[in-house]
């Protein structure tokens, strides 16, 4: 399974991975005004434009002041609750690695979002036919044999491409090797039955706004019944998701769209 | 760079002073990984904690424009600790040479100074010289005038109190940082040392990199692998052009422009050309002669004979200084009346930015060759209602990007690369060679219908085949110009050459007019007349025989493709490396020849030194060089807020405001530590690249930094209840601004003798134009800078800060 290590102690966060993958996807700009964290961190959050996110982290530690960035995509889980979530199946897992998304088979039900514990599928609040938007690993790269835009364009080698195997053996080896500079931890080798995303890190994840004490049980598996039964219903909610869309583009207008469940995940 | 890139990988401790190159170089920062993942430990310097920081293993703060009191004490600490290289020390520098007794150095000034000329007679700064005309030595370092002694005696005051009350750097960080570089004394440890505008941006700048380069001397660090004086140059060809003469004092290949004295070829060639007496030194320069008049040929072809001294008469001769800051001056002055800018926007990138966009105003005309309409070309709109007043005539030439021309540009480590045209330029958009033919076409056409002196033009050498289309000069045609051929039939070196053969290097070049030659340092780049002779454009990715990142197949380096320079100072004088792990060099005894990177001249070991550029062939620890001493001496900056800890002579004293200043020096209200209390610095970040041209109208960049902003610490945040994201004003002397407020914890207050000295930060890529737009942090800037570069103080300067 291809996945992507991203050692953040290697990270100079000079943002080339984010413009790639704009640039691999054409993703428009968004429209921001200044920095919202402390330091250059822009847009604050992921949308439907921007599926990679370097932030920017400052802390006091015993030995001193560090600034800390780290990395916010698709985890592209081995076992996605998002696709177990999906009624229609417009998510899947390749088994190449990215979990991807057919706009053709789309309801705009939003439960992938629900799901995912990263919450990294994003809603085209700005369109009259709403997709979903996420990291797809450039999956599209990968077939034809190449690696994603993001890790293409990394000039240190923060973010490494390969399989997963590989990728989690070339981690373990770098913790051994530098205990000094490293958690002892690995994120993604076991969250949520882990994912093709791992990162590395200088200080606890936590620190970093990673989301901590997520189960390594595959969360797909604990909604698996219940969505069984929502086949059923979906009929009914297309009409009624239709004109949900109305209300909700009038709500991202007024400025009050879901960025503030973002703000609390994000 | 004495360096390249990819040796950054070979160090053993890397500097990060003067420079912030994991934000403004960052796919460097590959090579410093590199270099971390075999051991290396990387030092950041900085009055900011920058990305550069962030990546670096330790950090230590610094007060802008303090650079030589914290080198010094390195120096200090070096000499004192017994981190010297000896045998380096004495086999490659002058630390053995025995100064004149005369020489001396009190309070801050050295012997010579004329305080009413701001400036030195060098005359007591020369060495006691023996019979044959040789500086006199003492090897065993002991004599009192020697300059080892000289030097121990001036770094003696740099002690780690003194340093770091002058800079702020907490003093068990600053002894840690001497420990850890100095620790590269030995010669199986490399320690590289990377500068930028940091450096150069200051009234001592030029001393400032002396800095550097006497402690790297005294640790042995210069010619070997992971070591050396590396310059992060801030543009992708700036090496390129400053290679082929953008500076006004030189021409092409660092050849020194002609000054008003020099009436002749010969009078210019005696003034220039070095001599020694000395057969161990190679003294470079002795060639002069064989570059300038293949310089001549290249550019007046058969019109430049031995009767006419090859044309000399035609070069303008210097009779002032005609630095950026002067030029200003002129137009200020109405003496210069037009300007051509290629790819400058001096209303955004220029000290002063808000009087020099008024001097603007006074030309005639403006010609701005570049991509966007910059804030340069519309100078009168910031102010509408009166731009009824200004005459001024604009004219925009819509030029190509890099991507839609072919060419080459030069990397910082001297790599000539070749490039082509990816995409044709959009509309009329032009490369700037289709420009400069058809400018020089239309200025040759006026001067055929008459004008004083049109010699100089109408006899140039142009004889580009034109491309057609959007494409103007053929490109190959003017780099094998630049490479050089033979002017006619001639045997050189048991070689015989027809007419119109290219140069095979500038071993060839001579000085009777058989060769021309556009750059002698890029003599071998295009060693042949077909396209596949284009050494720049070589992508072979085989390593040489020592493994050492040299990839001497790949691209062409200046000069004849030598990656490592002084390369000879890394072995000893049976030519076998100091370094055998990692060796740049190495003499093969049974071929008895040089294996490995290209060594600065054939000879065999120990026949002779290493710095071959210097008369002597050794490095220069004391230089008469410079106008401004020859040690390097902390002065503050010329706005600071604390007097001279280490002598009363509060600045540079060579610096003379009336060169530099567009204002009246009554006028020149550099203000006091009263109404401007607070340290600024300007600096560039990854997202924006020079005066944002570019980058300002690239959304996606924009995206990620849509404004202007200062950074502020939060202790200065709390003195003025400003919030992160509030609006805050910043006035200097110069001018004011009204910009966002970062408030991080990357700035800290520094304590200063007992006082509170607040720095903050100000990014200087945006203007009035543009996608996204922003205040011109160079409206603060002040124009006064080093006396030898004659570059802005950009780097440290006072202003006050408050709530908008």
């Amino acid at each position: 399974m291809k996945s992507l290590l991203i050692d953040t102690t290697k990270c100079i966060s000079c943002r080339a991975c984010q413009v790639a993958c704009k640039r691999q996807h054409h993703l428009d700009a968004e429209k921001t005004h200044f920095f919202m964290t402390a330091g250059y961190q822009n847009p604050l959050h992921r949308s439907s434009k921007t599926w990679n996110l370097i932030t920017f982290n400052e802390s006091n530690g015993p030995e001193g002041f560090r600034w800390e960035f780290g990395r916010r995509q698709c985890f592209h889980c081995i076992e996605p609750a998002c696709v177990t979530a999906c009624p229609v199946g417009a998510l899947h897992k390749n088994d190449s690695g990215p979990v991807c998304y057919d706009e053709s088979r789309c309801l705009g039900c939003r439960y992938c979002q629900i799901a995912c514990p990263f919450n990294a599928p994003r809603f085209e609040w700005d369109s009259a036919m709403p997709e979903i938007k996420k990291c797809d690993l450039c999956d599209d790269l990968i077939r034809s044999g190449r690696q994603p835009a993001c890790s293409a364009t990394c000039p240190t080698g923060a973010i490494m491409f390969g399989d997963r195997d590989r990728l989690l053996h070339e981690a373990k080896k770098r913790i051994a090797d530098s205990p000094d500079r490293y958690v002892n931890h690995i994120y993604g080798e076991k969250e949520v039955g882990g994912t093709c995303v791992l990162h590395l890190a200088g200080i606890p994840f936590e620190q970093m706004g990673y989301i901590g004490g997520l189960p390594e049980k595959p969360l797909g598996r604990q909604i698996e019944k219940p969505m069984h039964a929502v086949p059923f219903v979906m009929t009914s909610m297309a009409t009624i998701l239709g004109g949900l869309f109305w209300i909700i583009k009038r709500r991202d207008e007024l400025g009050r769209d879901d960025r503030e469940i973002e703000q609390k995940n994000d | 760079m004495t360096n390249h890139w990819i040796d950054l990988a070979n160090a053993d401790v890397v500097m990060v002073m003067g420079s912030n190159v994991a934000e403004n170089h960052p796919v460097a920062a590959r090579w410093l990984e590199a270099a971390r993942s075999k051991g290396a430990v990387i030092l950041s310097v900085d009055p900011r904690f920058t990305r550069t920081s962030a990546f670096a293993d330790h950090y230590c703060q610094m007060r802008s424009g303090t650079d030589i009191a914290f080198v010094g004490g390195m120096i200090n600490y070096a000499l004192e600790n017994q981190r010297i290289n000896w045998q380096y020390l004495k086999d490659n520098t002058n630390a053995a040479f025995i100064v004149g007794k005369d020489f001396h150095f009190h309070d801050g000034l050295f012997s010579g100074f004329d305080p009413l000329s701001f400036s030195y007679d060098k005359s007591t700064w020369a060495f006691d010289l023996d019979e044959s005309g040789r500086p006199k030595k003492d090897e065993s370092l002991r004599h009192e005038r020697c300059v080892f002694q000289l030097l121990k005696n001036h770094f003696k005051r740099y002690d780690i109190r003194t340093v770091c009350d002058i800079t702020g750097a907490p003093e068990d960080q600053y002894e840690k940082f001497c420990d850890l570089f100095t620790r590269s004394y030995t010669n199986s440890k490399s320690g590289t040392w990377l500068y930028a505008m940091g450096a150069t941006q200051s009234s001592h700048g030029a001393q400032n990199i002396r800095s550097y380069c006497i402690l790297q001397l005294l640790l042995g660090n210069i010619g070997i692998a992971g070591g050396g004086i590396n310059a992060l140059r801030g543009e992708s060809n700036v090496q390129g052009s400053t290679d082929m003469a953008i500076l006004y004092h030189l021409l092409p290949g660092y050849l020194k422009s002609p000054a008003l004295k020099d009436v002749s070829l010969d009078a210019y060639l005696e003034a220039y050309t070095p001599e020694t007496n000395d057969p161990k030194s190679a003294n470079w320069w002795q060639n002069t002669p064989k570059y300038m008049v293949s310089l001549l040929k290249a550019w007046y072809g058969d019109h430049a004979t031995a009767e006419n001294g090859f044309c000399y008469d035609y070069l303008p001769k210097r009779s002032g200084n005609y630095s950026y800051l002067s030029l200003f001056k002129d137009i200020d002055q109405e003496i210069v009346k037009g300007l051509i800018l290629f790819g400058q926007n001096p209303a955004v990138s220029g000290p002063n930015a808000g009087r020099e966009r008024q001097v603007l105003s006074k030309l005639d005309w403006l010609v701005a060759v570049d991509l966007f309409e910059t804030e340069t070309a519309c100078f009168w709109q910031e102010n509408p209602d009166e731009a009824k007043n200004i005459g001024t005539e604009i004219f925009l030439l819509p030029a190509a990007f890099f991507c839609e021309k072919e060419g080459s540009i030069t990397n910082s480590g001297r790599w000539a690369q070749w490039r082509y045209e990816a995409a044709p330029p959009p509309g009329q958009a032009r490369p700037d060679l289709w420009i400069l033919n058809a400018l020089y076409k239309a200025v040759k056409v006026e001067y055929e219908n008459g004008g004083v002196f049109p010699e100089p033009i109408i006899n140039m050498n142009w004889d580009y085949v034109t491309l057609g289309g959007h494409n103007g000069p053929d490109p190959h045609r003017v780099a094998r110009e630049i490479n050089g051929y033979f002017t006619k039939v001639t045997e050189v070196k048991g070689k015989r050459f027809a007419k119109g053969d290219q140069v095979p290097s500038f071993a060839f070049l001579q000085d009777d007019g058989a060769t021309a030659c556009g750059n002698w340092l890029y003599a071998g780049s295009y060693p042949g007349s077909t396209v596949s002779e284009n050494k720049m454009a070589r992508r072979d990715k085989t390593e040489a025989v020592n493994r050492i990142g040299l990839y001497p197949e790949w691209a062409w380096c200046w000069p004849v493709n030598r990656r490592i320079l002084y390369n000879r100072a890394s072995v000893d004088r049976f030519g076998n490396p100091l370094n055998p792990d990692k060796w740049v060099i190495k003499w093969d005894e049974v071929k008895q020849t040089w294996r490995g990177d290209v060594p600065d001249g054939g000879w065999a070991p120990g026949e002779k030194r290493p710095f071959i550029m210097k008369p002597g062939g050794v490095a220069e620890i004391f230089s008469p060089l410079l106008n401004d001493g020859p040690f390097p001496e902390h002065y503050e900056p010329f706005e600071s807020p604390v007097a001279n800890r280490i002598s009363k002579t509060r600045n540079n004293p060579a610096v003379n405001p009336l060169a530099f200043t567009l204002e009246h020096l009554a006028d020149r209200n550099t203000g006091n530590v009263e109404r401007f209390p607070v340290v600024a610095s300007t600096y560039r970040m990854s997202e924006h690249w020079q005066s944002g041209v570019i980058t300002r109208n690239t959304p996606w960049l924009t995206e990620l930094v849509p404004d202007s902003f200062a950074e502020i610490s939060r202790e200065l945040a709390a003195e003025l209840a400003v919030k992160n994201g509030d609006m805050i004003m910043v006035e200097s002397a110069r001018g004011s601004v009204r910009l966002r407020a970062l408030v991080t914890g990357r700035f800290t207050p520094f304590r200063l003798r007992g006082r509170t000295v607040h720095q903050i930060g100000l990014i200087w890529h945006f203007g009035f134009k543009g996608l996204a737009t922003g205040a011109t942090a160079n409206i603060l800037t002040p124009d006064i800078g080093d006396p030898n570069t004659m570059i802005p103080e950009y780097k440290a300067f006072l202003c006050s800060v408050s709530k908008a």
